[in-house]
């Protein structure tokens, strides 16, 4: 597999970004995932880290290196990350539950899988068109779909979702795929905040433009820009599939010379309260190397 | 494929005000050198420069990275990293020891005493072309893994793995003492969790859990390890790779080669380290220093006369020698 992944997530004009995003791969599969955690519940980003955790740690031990079944992964995955919010709420005694919302995608052998619960999205791009897109598990996309059949009322508030991980009933999961990549094809999974504040037609145009290192995060300083003050977390992930790596500023990534053993990942399996893993920048490398200068110190 | 390898720092360059002298080793990893601190004092000086990774052409200083390969080599810069902390926390004289940690010419370098001497995996190579019957003395196997012993104790004390334990790693000076080397596998136990990539194995003694993702890695492993590095100190070759063994398991009769040249002690020892059920080998390195340690008559018995003939058999079945 190859392909060239961009991330980029933003507080906006929110306290804290309960946005999460991430990605990991083996040298047949990829995992890529995004969850929004839910204001108005307690620790919205404890539950968006929460349900990502759980995807990669269940992608860690089934992707070996390919996944049997994705499409069974996805569902499974994200409903062990519901089921592990409602532990987490017992354990702590918690009197409501942590919210999240949560979409993902397997690529796995040129072809792609795709899950959502909640209304964080995924876009796949190809030359210039919507292919397609997820829809959202919300009263107002719902009724969307509805009006096309029976006149409705008036539209109810967008942000209400009849469906999330930690909710008491059992969550919606829709899948879809396997769908056929092709060379340049660009899968993009959102929060609400990029597709609260920018069209389809914005999205699709913009990455259909530019390189995704590029669009990615253009298209999140619109969204902030639209949004303006009370801008909403905006989080974005995107992958160019089989690109020509050649004059791209992001990360290229190539997993055929992988051995079957190996697993990277940018999803921190680890226990709360620890923040998310840095990507290794020149700050991290300093304090590294400081850290170990002063263990030596401490030793002698 | 053929991709050339970077080129080491030439002679007399100097780096975070060390003096190269000259390239001791090159490995997956990067270059080891010999260089002088500014008080002329020797050291053994590792230079992160992963050869399926990086670029650099003779004469330059700073590798080159292409950016497909960039999050690779900063996977690769981590693990360098836990080798650096590992490292600085343990002050042991059979464990190297790491003096400073630097970054320059947008890589990072380690600086370690630099000891004088050879690997056991050099040893071991002289020995057996020998071709005596017997590769080390006993007296010598148990006096250099006990010493080796009382490093890894320190090591698991400090709730790390060293994780490739193997006779290439394993440094004995001029002044004969053994030390552990090459920390690199190194991880802290506790926080296995948050591995990026798993650890690198080396056939023959990395034992059957380190080939599976799942497999919990303990003191254990590493006593997999040792016990793997004995069998090659008596047989003069690494054992099969546990893959191999679980396949069919032929240990227990190149163990009985060894019968009547090494202890049954002693060949006890190793195979009891080599179990493949994790659970079944001694569960801490001072369970086995117990037992290495135990000096009482040693027992030696010889193969009958149906055993010899199995041997034989196996042997040209196998075409090993026997």
């Amino acid at each position: 597999m190859k392909f060239v992944v961009y991330q980029v997530s933003r507080k906006g004009g929110r306290e804290k970004n309960e946005d999460r995003m991430g990605y990991c791969y083996t040298r047949d599969a990829g995992l890529f995932a995004l969850a929004d955690g839910m204001g108005g519940h307690p620790e919205g980003e404890v539950a968006s880290q929460l349900a990502l955790q759980t995807l990669a740690a269940r992608f860690q031990r089934e992707a070996q290196p390919g996944l049997a079944d994705p499409l069974r992964f996805l569902h499974e995955a994200i409903m062990t990350g519901h089921h592990q919010l409602l532990r987490y709420a017992t354990e702590r005694a918690l009197v409501d539950t942590p919210r999240t919302t949560v979409v993902a995608s397997i690529v796995q052998g040129n072809a792609a899988y795709w899950a959502h619960c909640g209304d964080s999205r995924l876009y796949l791009v190809r030359g210039g068109k919507l292919i397609a897109r997820t829809r959202d598990h919300s009263y107002s996309e719902l009724q969307d779909t509805m009006s096309n059949v029976v006149p409705v009322g008036e539209k109810v508030n967008r942000n209400v979702l009849f469906t999330c991980l930690g909710s008491p009933g059992k969550p919606v999961v829709d899948t879809a795929g396997p769908l056929l990549l092709h060379t340049g094809d660009r899968l993009l999974l959102c929060s609400d905040g990029l597709w609260g504040a920018l069209s389809d037609a914005q999205i699709t145009e913009q990455l259909a433009r530019r390189p995704v290192s590029d669009a990615v995060p253009e298209l999140v300083e619109q969204a902030l820009r639209t949004a303006g003050a009370k801008s909403d977390n905006v989080t974005v992930l995107c992958i160019e599939w089989e690109s020509a790596e050649s004059g791209q500023a992001a990360a290229g990534v190539s997993t055929q010379n992988l051995g079957e053993q190996v697993f990277a990942s940018t999803i921190q399996a680890s226990v709360f309260g620890e923040s998310l893993p840095e990507e290794l920048d020149d700050a991290e490398i300093e304090r590294s190397i400081r850290e170990i200068n002063e263990a030596i110190q401490r030793r002698t | 494929m053929s991709k050339p390898k970077p080129a080491p720092l030439p002679s007399g360059t100097v780096v975070g005000g060390y003096q190269i002298v000259k390239k001791l080793a090159a490995g997956g990893f990067g270059v080891v050198y010999l260089a002088e601190d500014s008080k002329q004092h020797l050291v053994a000086l590792k230079e992160y420069l992963p050869a399926s990774l990086a670029e650099r052409s003779a004469g330059e200083l700073t590798p080159r990275v292409k950016p497909d390969k960039q999050p690779l080599y900063r996977l690769g810069l981590k693990s360098f990293f836990e080798e650096g902390r590992s490292l600085a926390q343990i002050s042991h004289a059979s464990v190297v020891s790491v003096l400073n940690f630097f970054r320059e010419n947008e890589t990072v370098y380690m600086v370690m005493n630099y000891l004088q001497g050879d690997t056991l995996q050099d040893f071991i190579i002289t020995a057996r072309d020998l071709k005596r019957d017997k590769v080390f003395r006993e007296s010598s196997i148990r006096s250099l893994f006990d010493e080796i012993l009382r490093g890894l104790r320190i090591v698991h004390q400090h709730k790390m793995l060293h994780l490739d334990i193997k006779p290439a790693n394993i440094f004995v000076t001029n002044d004969n003492r053994a030390v552990m080397l090459d920390f690199g596998a190194a991880r802290e136990v506790l926080s296995k969790e948050g591995n990026f990539i798993r650890p690198m194995y080396t056939p023959g003694f990395a034992a059957p859990e380190m080939y599976r993702r799942d497999g919990t890695l303990g003191p254990w492993t590493d006593i997999y390890a040792i016990g793997a590095c004995i069998y090659a100190c008596m047989q003069g070759y690494p054992p099969n790779d546990a893959p191999q063994r679980l396949e069919k398991d032929r240990l227990a009769l190149s163990l009985s080669r060894l019968r009547n040249v090494y202890s049954d002690n002693l060949i006890e020892v190793t195979e009891w380290c080599m179990s493949l059920d994790p659970l079944s080998r001694p569960q801490s390195v001072f369970a086995l220093q117990k037992e290495l340690a135990r000096e009482t008559e040693r027992r030696y018995t010889k193969l009958s006369f149906s055993e010899r003939l199995k041997l034989q058999l196996e042997s040209l079945k196998t075409g090993a020698k026997a």
